[in-house]
């Protein structure tokens, strides 16, 4: 009883872990799916850009009586951009905040780990039960999730800094390459055999411990 | 939010009369105020009218150029695809689609109809702050030492404010005149795209108009810090 006692820490630090995980990937995903309409706005402006540039408005028998009409348009179409770009800020910093709350709970995760790294039974640590996987593959899977945002919100962030005005086709290509990013990810999400199905229950007891053998 | 008024110019006015010859002064101007007041408050109910209607007129006008450059790009095919035999119904290729930018065009000019009237209250808005101006200059001819009818704006001020923002309009509505009548005419994809970026970001109401906006209903108590 007394071995299994480390163990037990690892695992209560790992039930406390994972529904936090849980709620933050819901987090990530609306902010996500926040950010879809506002690159949308952000191409559309880009081509209306595109449009005006390609028009010679001196040339435009209509347009004649307005000669500072090309400049006005310009200066207000990028204010548009530069208010929905603010808007992309926000998100972005949402996100950053998403990476920050879930490094800091593995961290901790890790630290009840360390602490107890060599009283714990190593076999007991690689072995997985019927209804949890082990404690091994648990733990390199928050690592392999910590990675996962860290990554991620670095290539959105790299992406959203590469806008500027004078690149009007990378900025109309924004909503694809942002869904190019999450494309790639899906099989990092994918690629366990255990689903974790989300019910902060006591994690060692057999039913109720949250997780789920994936059937393919 | 719709910002109310004080209907009792008259009442005021009438009282003004009656103490008359005796202190002709304060009660003119706080009529004046009352008017410049209500101004204000109508400014930002008519802007708001404005900005309603012309996004309704946004609108119609992305169907107006949706519709032309579908039936563009019908013309092209048909073009590439026709025999010379086919000439005979080239004057009405697609009857349903005309009648319905027929009706686009109809809709759109009824909204323009409604931005120049809106346009033509702020142009009597703007005068009518000129006439107070005016009486304001009449009772106190050269004198420099004019009390500010609210906290620190001259009423002159007022004026400058409301005819700069007129002017925004004035300019704004001859800008959606010709989109109106341009646009379901132009063939080119990229001057139809910028009539309807034209319309919707309105070049000519510059970012300031909310500003000066903000500072007359601030200044007249409609807002508070």
């Amino acid at each position: 009883m007394t071995q299994d006692r480390p163990l037990l820490a690892v695992q209560e630090a790992l039930q406390k872990c994972f529904p936090v995980v849980e709620e933050q990937q819901g987090l990530w995903r609306s902010t996500l799916s926040d950010c879809q309409p506002l690159l949308a706005s952000l191409s559309n402006l880009a081509e209306q850009l595109q449009a005006a540039q390609n028009v010679r408005f001196e040339d435009v028998r209509s347009l004649r009586a307005f000669p500072d009409l090309k400049e006005r348009l310009r200066r207000k179409q990028l204010s548009a951009g530069d208010i929905v770009l603010d808007k992309l800020g926000e998100r972005l910093a949402s996100l950053l905040k998403v990476r920050d709350t879930v490094s800091s709970h593995v961290e901790q995760v890790f630290q009840v780990y360390e602490q107890h790294a060599n009283t714990v039974d190593i076999d007991a640590v690689l072995q997985p039960s019927v209804v949890s996987p082990s404690l091994a593959d648990m733990l390199e899977w928050l690592q392999d999730i910590e990675r996962h945002y860290r990554n991620s919100y670095l290539k959105r962030k790299y992406l959203l800094s590469s806008i500027h005005w004078g690149d009007l086709a990378n900025i109309q290509a924004l909503p694809k390459a942002w869904d190019q990013i999450s494309e790639d990810e899906q099989d990092l999400v994918q690629g366990h055999g255990w689903v974790y199905m989300g019910h902060p229950l006591p994690f060692p007891e057999a039913q109720e411990s949250g997780w789920m053998q994936r059937e393919n | 939010m719709i910002l109310t008024f004080h209907n009792n110019c008259f009442f005021y006015s009438v009282s003004a009369k009656a103490l008359g010859v005796a202190t002709p002064r304060k009660p003119v101007l706080s009529v004046s105020a009352r008017k410049i007041k209500d101004n204000a408050a109508d400014w930002h109910n008519l802007i708001l009218k404005w900005e309603s209607l012309s996004d309704a007129g946004f609108a119609t006008a992305n169907n107006i150029a949706n519709l032309k450059i579908s039936l563009l790009s019908k013309d092209k095919i048909e073009l590439e695809s026709s025999s010379p035999a086919s000439d005979k119904n080239e004057e009405k290729p697609y009857p349903e689609c005309n009648k319905e930018l027929e009706m686009l065009c109809e809709e759109l000019q009824a909204t323009l109809d409604g931005l120049t009237k809106i346009q033509g209250k702020m142009e009597k808005l703007t005068s009518t702050t000129k006439g107070i101006c005016d009486l304001e200059n009449y009772h106190y001819g050269e004198e420099s030492q004019r009390p500010p009818l609210f906290h620190t704006w001259p009423t002159a001020h007022f004026y400058a404010v409301s005819r700069r923002l007129s002017d925004m309009y004035r300019k704004e509505l001859l800008l959606k005149r010709t989109i109106v009548e341009e646009l379901a005419h132009s063939s080119d994809h990229d001057l139809a795209l910028s009539y309807l970026s034209m319309w919707l970001h309105q070049p000519y109401v510059e970012n300031a108009s909310q500003l000066l906006l903000e500072g007359m209903l601030l200044e007249t108590g409609h807002r508070t810090l």
